[in-house]
C-alpha cells in the first residue's frame, strides 16, 4: 500500500466514521432519555440522502436544500414519536411485549423505504455534490489526491457533532434529557415537561439522520435498500459507545470508519462484514462498550 | 392467555390427533398441488413462529434475525444433499444443528447483555448472513442460487408432495406439543418470571442467563427447522429468500396471531400467509403493506387474533371457565411447616464483608452469624448498608472482600441462583412479584421440583394430575395467610399487605434454610404487622434462620434474638435486643448525638 493510498484510505474512513457518528449520537440521545430508538434511523438517512438529491438535481440552492430535508425530517421524527411510539404507553402492560417500539419503528422504515422506491425507483443514483463543483474533485493532501466532498464531509460532520455535545452539556435542555434519562417521574417533579422532552430527542434523532443523510448522498450511491446498513452500523457504533458515552460514540465510530475503509481495500468482498464481526465479538467480552463500566442495576 | 390450572389430557390430546388426521386426510382429498404446497409452507413456517413466539412471548427477548438462522438451516442442508450427496435426513438434521450452534454463538451476546442489544445483535448477524447469501458466490451461488436440492418426496413423483406434507406435519405436531407443555408447565412461570422480574427470577434459583440463551438457541433451532424443510419443499434456493423481510413477516404472524398463546404461531402464520397471497399481485407496494400491518397490529390489536377471540367469548359468554376455582373443602388448620435440614453450628456466617461502590463504602468489614432456629435483626439509619449486605449475601452483589457461609459452606463466588438453591430465600423491600402470573403461580416459582423435564413431560401429557401436588402446596400456604381465594387474582389486584404475604409465601415454599426479609412489615398497619410477626415466629420455630432488616423498632425487638447495628456500612453494636438498645453508640446513630449532648446544645443556643 503506498502512501498516497493509506491517506485516501484514512480520509474515506474519516469521512465515513463521521457520518456514522452522526447517525449513532442519533441513536444514542433517543435511548439515552426513553430507552427506546428508531429501528429505521438508517431509512431516515435514506430518505433525507433521496430528498436532498432530488432537490440538487431540481437546482434548488444548497442551503435552502438544507434547510428543508432538516424541517421534513425533523417533523417525521415527531411524527414517529407522536403515532408509532407513544401510542404502545398507553396500553395495559404492553400486551404486545415490551419490545413493540422496535416493530412499530420498523414498520414506519418499510414504508418510507416503500414510499422512495415508488417515487425515484428501485436503482442506485449519485447524488450531486454539495461544496465541490463535482464529483471527482480533488486536492492534494501529503502527496495523495483527495475528494474535496469528503474532506468537507468531516468537517462538517464533527462541527455537527460538536455543536451538538455543546446542546447536550451547557445548555438548560441538555440537562432536562438528563434529567429525564434518569428519572421521568423525578424530572415531572422539578417541573421539566418530559413529554416535551421525549418529543425533543426523537426530532434531534431525526435531524441527525438527516444531516447524515445530505452528507452521506455525495460520497456514496445512493438506494432504497441502504438504511438497513446505516441503522445495523450506527448501533454497532453507539454499542461501542455503551449507549452511555457520548465521546464513546465518537470514537467508536471514528475508528469503525477506518477499519472498514481499510479492511474493505484488504478484502473487497467481505471487507464491510469484519469490523461488525469483531464489534459483536467485543460486545461479548465488553458488554458495556469501550469506555463503559460493568454496571448492574438490581433494587 | 388463560392457561387451564387443571390439567385434562384426554381432551387435550383428542384435540392433538383430530389435528393429525385432518394433515394426514388433507392431502389425499385435496387434489390442487397449490393447496397442498401452502399447507406444507403453513406448517414449516409455523414451526419457526412458535420458536419466535417462545422467545418473544414468554422470554420477552427480541430476535431480528430469525431470516439468518431460517438461512442456515436451508443453505446447510442444500448444500450437504446437492453437493455431497448426503441423505435428505442426514443433512436436514446437520442444517438444524448449524443453526442451533449459529443461535449458541449469537446467544452469547443475549447471554452477556440484554434487551435491546439482542435485538441490535440479530439483526446485524441477520444483515451479515444475507450477505454472505448474497456475496459469497462460490458457496450459496449468490442469486443464481443452489440447484439439484433433493425434494423431500421418497422418490414419489406423484404421492410426494403428500409424503412431504406428512412428515412436515408430523414435526409441526411435536414441535407444538412441545409447545404447549412449556406454555402449561413451570418453564413458562419460570420465563416469564425471569422476563418481568430478573432479580426475583435469580432470587428464586432461576438461572437467569441459561434460561434466556437456551430459549435463544431453541427458537434459532426452530427457525433452522423451518429453512431446511423450506429447501427441500422447493428443490431449488436462491439468497432472495432469506431477506429482513422474512423475519419481519415471522415476527408479524408471531404477534398477529396473539404473542405468548399456544396456538397463536398457527393462526398468525396462516393469517400473513394468507395476507400474502391476497397481496400478491401489489407486488410494488408490499413493504408498505407489511408496515401497515405492524403498526396496526401493534397500535390498535396488540392482543392478537387469540386474544381478540377470548375477548368476544368473554363478551358473548360472560367470564367463562379459565383460571383455577378455589377448593371448597380445604383443612382449616395451619398447615405444618417443613423443617429445615438440622445441621450442626450456625446457618448463616458472615465474615468481614466489604463492599464499595466507586469510592463510597457501603458496607465496610462487618461480620455476623446467625444460629439455626433464630432471628437475627439487622437495623441501622437509612443509608447504613442494610439492603446492600442483603443483596450481596443473597447474591445479587459481589462482595468486594469477605467470605459468606451458608450451612458451612462458602457460597461468596456463588451466583444467586445457585445460593437460593443451596437453601437461600429472600422478600425484597419494594415488592417483586411477577405480575402477569397469578398469586398462586407466584407462590409455584418458590417450589422445587424434582421431577425431571422428561418425568414432568410425561406427567402433563398423560396424568390428569400433573402439578397437582404443587398446586395444592401452594394453596395449603396461601390458606395459612387467608389468601386461597385469592389464589387465582393478579398480584396488581392485591392490596399491599397482602402482596407482601404473597411474596412471604413464594419464599417459604422455597422451603429455606436462611430467609432474608427485607422491610418486611413497611408499609402496613398494625394488624397486619401482627400477622406478619406470626408467621415469622413459625417460620422460625420450624427451624429456619431470618436474617430481618426493618425499620419498626417495635417489630424488631419483640421478635429478634439478636440484632446487628450498622450505622455508614459499619457495624456498630451487636447483641440481645435489651443490651443493644441502651448502648450509646445505638442511641447517637439514631438521634445524631446523645441526649445529654442535645439538651446542651439546645441551652446554649438559648
Amino acid at each position: 500500500m503506498s502512501a498516497a493510498n493509506f491517506v485516501q484510505l484514512l480520509l474515506s474512513g474519516l469521512a465515513m466514521g463521521a457520518i456514522y457518528a452522526l447517525t449513532a449520537t442519533g441513536l444514542f440521545i433517543a435511548h439515552l432519555a426513553t430507552t427506546r430508538l428508531n429501528f429505521g434511523q438508517g431509512d431516515f438517512l435514506m430518505f433525507a440522502a433521496y430528498l436532498s438529491m432530488a432537490l440538487l438535481l431540481a437546482g434548488v440552492p444548497v442551503l435552502l436544500v438544507m434547510v428543508v430535508v432538516l424541517v421534513v425530517l425533523a417533523l417525521m421524527g415527531w411524527g414517529l414519536e407522536r403515532f408509532a411510539i407513544r401510542p404502545l404507553d398507553r396500553m395495559r402492560a404492553l400486551v404486545g411485549g415490551q419490545y413493540s417500539w422496535v416493530l412499530t419503528t420498523m414498520g414506519v422504515a418499510l414504508i418510507i423505504q416503500n414510499v422512495v422506491t415508488l417515487l425515484w425507483g428501485k436503482s442506485s443514483q449519485y447524488s450531486p455534490p454539495l461544496f465541490s463543483a463535482n464529483r471527482q474533485n480533488v486536492v492534494q493532501v501529503f502527496g495523495a489526491g483527495v475528494f474535496v466532498e469528503e474532506l468537507l464531509v468531516i468537517v462538517a460532520a464533527l462541527a455537527v457533532i460538536l455543536l451538538f455535545y455543546a446542546l447536550l452539556y451547557r445548555t438548560r435542555q441538555g440537562r432536562a434529557i438528563y434529567a429525564v434519562a434518569f428519572s421521568p417521574d423525578t424530572a415531572a417533579l422539578l417541573g421539566i415537561d418530559v413529554r416535551r422532552t421525549v418529543v425533543l430527542v426523537f426530532v434531534m434523532a431525526s435531524v441527525l439522520a438527516a444531516i447524515s443523510g445530505v452528507l452521506v448522498g455525495p460520497i456514496v450511491t445512493v438506494q432504497p435498500h441502504m438504511g438497513l446498513v446505516f441503522t445495523v452500523k450506527a448501533f454497532a457504533v453507539a454499542s461501542l459507545g455503551g449507549f452511555a458515552n457520548p465521546l464513546g460514540v465518537l470514537v467508536g465510530a471514528i475508528l469503525f470508519g477506518v477499519a472498514e475503509s481499510f479492511s474493505n481495500y484488504v478484502n473487497s468482498a467481505f471487507g464491510d462484514l469484519y469490523p461488525l464481526l469483531l464489534v459483536m465479538a467485543l460486545l461479548v467480552i465488553k458488554p458495556s462498550g469501550l469506555f463503559g463500566e460493568a454496571k448492574t442495576d438490581v433494587r | 392467555m388463560s392457561v387451564e390450572t387443571h390439567n385434562s389430557p384426554w381432551l387435550r390430546n383428542g384435540a392433538y390427533a383430530a389435528m393429525a388426521v385432518a394433515i394426514a386426510v388433507f392431502p389425499l382429498l385435496i387434489s390442487n398441488t397449490f393447496h397442498i404446497h401452502l399447507a406444507q409452507t403453513l406448517l414449516y413456517t409455523t414451526i419457526a413462529v412458535i420458536g419466535l413466539n417462545l422467545l418473544l412471548g414468554l422470554s420477552g427477548q427480541m430476535s431480528m434475525g430469525q431470516a439468518g438462522f431460517y438461512a442456515i438451516g436451508a443453505y446447510g442442508s442444500a448444500l450437504l444433499t446437492a453437493k455431497l450427496d448426503w441423505p435428505i435426513a442426514a443433512a436436514m438434521i446437520a442444517g438444524i444443528a448449524l443453526a442451533g450452534v449459529a443461535g449458541c454463538l449469537v446467544g452469547l451476546v443475549a447471554l452477556r447483555t440484554r434487551g435491546l442489544y439482542l435485538a441490535m445483535a440479530t439483526l446485524a448477524f441477520g444483515f451479515m448472513v444475507e450477505i454472505a447469501t448474497q456475496r459469497w458466490v462460490d458457496l450459496t451461488g449468490g442469486t443464481m442460487g443452489v440447484y439439484g436440492i433433493p425434494g423431500l418426496d421418497f422418490g414419489s413423483s406423484t404421492m410426494g408432495k403428500t409424503y412431504y406434507l406428512w412428515v412436515v406435519g408430523a414435526v409441526y405436531l411435536a414441535v407444538q406439543i412441545a409447545s404447549d407443555y412449556v406454555m402449561n408447565s413451570r418453564i413458562r412461570r419460570n420465563l416469564l418470571a425471569l422476563k418481568e422480574n430478573e432479580s426475583a427470577a435469580r432470587t428464586a434459583g432461576i438461572n437467569v442467563p441459561a434460561w434466556r440463551t437456551v430459549v435463544f438457541a431453541v427458537s434459532s433451532l426452530a427457525a433452522g427447522t423451518a429453512g431446511a424443510f423450506f429447501t427441500h419443499q422447493n428443490a431449488y434456493i436462491n439468497s432472495d429468500a432469506f431477506t429482513l423481510n422474512l423475519t419481519l413477516t415471522m415476527l408479524i404472524a408471531t404477534v398477529i396471531g396473539g404473542l405468548g398463546t399456544s396456538y397463536g404461531p398457527l393462526i398468525g402464520t396462516l393469517i400473513t400467509l394468507m395476507i400474502a397471497e391476497l397481496i400478491a399481485s401489489l407486488y410494488d407496494v408490499s413493504f408498505m403493506i407489511n408496515g401497515f400491518i405492524l403498526l396496526t397490529v401493534l397500535l390498535l390489536f396488540p392482543q392478537g387474533a387469540i386474544g381478540l377471540v377470548q375477548q368476544a367469548g368473554k363478551f358473548l359468554f360472560g367470564r367463562t371457565g379459565a383460571g383455577p376455582e378455589t377448593p371448597t373443602a380445604m383443612p382449616d388448620r395451619p398447615v405444618a411447616l417443613p423443617a429445615a435440614p438440622p445441621s450442626n453450628g450456625p446457618t448463616l456466617v458472615v465474615e468481614n464483608l466489604t463492599k464499595r461502590y466507586g469510592g463510597v463504602v457501603a458496607v465496610r468489614d462487618v461480620s455476623l452469624s446467625i444460629e439455626r432456629g433464630t432471628v437475627h435483626a439487622l437495623i441501622g439509619p437509612n443509608g447504613a448498608g442494610k439492603s446492600t449486605l442483603i443483596n450481596c449475601v443473597s447474591g445479587l452483589y459481589r462482595a468486594d472482600s469477605g467470605c459468606i457461609l451458608l450451612n458451612g459452606r462458602d457460597v461468596t463466588g456463588l451466583p444467586a441462583h445457585a445460593r437460593a438453591h443451596m437453601g437461600l430465600a429472600r422478600t425484597f423491600q419494594n415488592l417483586q412479584l411477577v405480575s402477569s402470573l397469578t398469586v398462586m403461580e407466584n407462590v409455584q416459582l418458590g417450589i422445587r421440583s424434582n421431577r425431571s423435564i422428561v418425568g414432568d413431560f410425561s406427567s402433563w401429557l398423560l396424568s390428569s394430575s400433573f402439578e397437582a401436588e404443587e398446586r395444592a402446596r401452594a394453596l395449603a400456604l396461601l390458606q395459612q395467610f387467608g389468601m386461597a381465594h385469592l389464589a387465582a387474582a393478579r398480584p396488581e389486584d392485591l392490596p399491599y399487605g397482602h402482596r407482601k404475604l404473597a411474596e412471604l409465601a413464594r419464599a417459604i415454599a422455597e422451603e429455606p434454610a436462611v430467609m432474608l426479609l427485607d422491610e418486611p412489615v413497611a408499609g402496613l398497619n398494625d394488624r397486619e404487622a401482627q400477622e406478619i410477626a406470626d408467621v415469622i415466629r413459625r417460620i422460625r420455630d420450624s427451624g429456619t434462620s431470618i436474617l430481618l432488616v426493618e425499620h419498626n423498632m417495635e417489630f424488631v425487638m419483640k421478635l429478634a434474638d439478636r440484632v446487628t447495628v450498622l450505622d455508614y456500612g459499619e457495624r456498630i453494636a451487636q447483641g440481645a435486643p435489651e443490651q443493644v438498645q441502651k448502648d450509646p453508640r445505638v442511641v447517637e446513630a439514631y438521634l445524631g448525638g446523645s441526649l445529654e449532648q442535645s439538651a446542651g446544645k439546645l441551652e446554649a443556643a438559648s
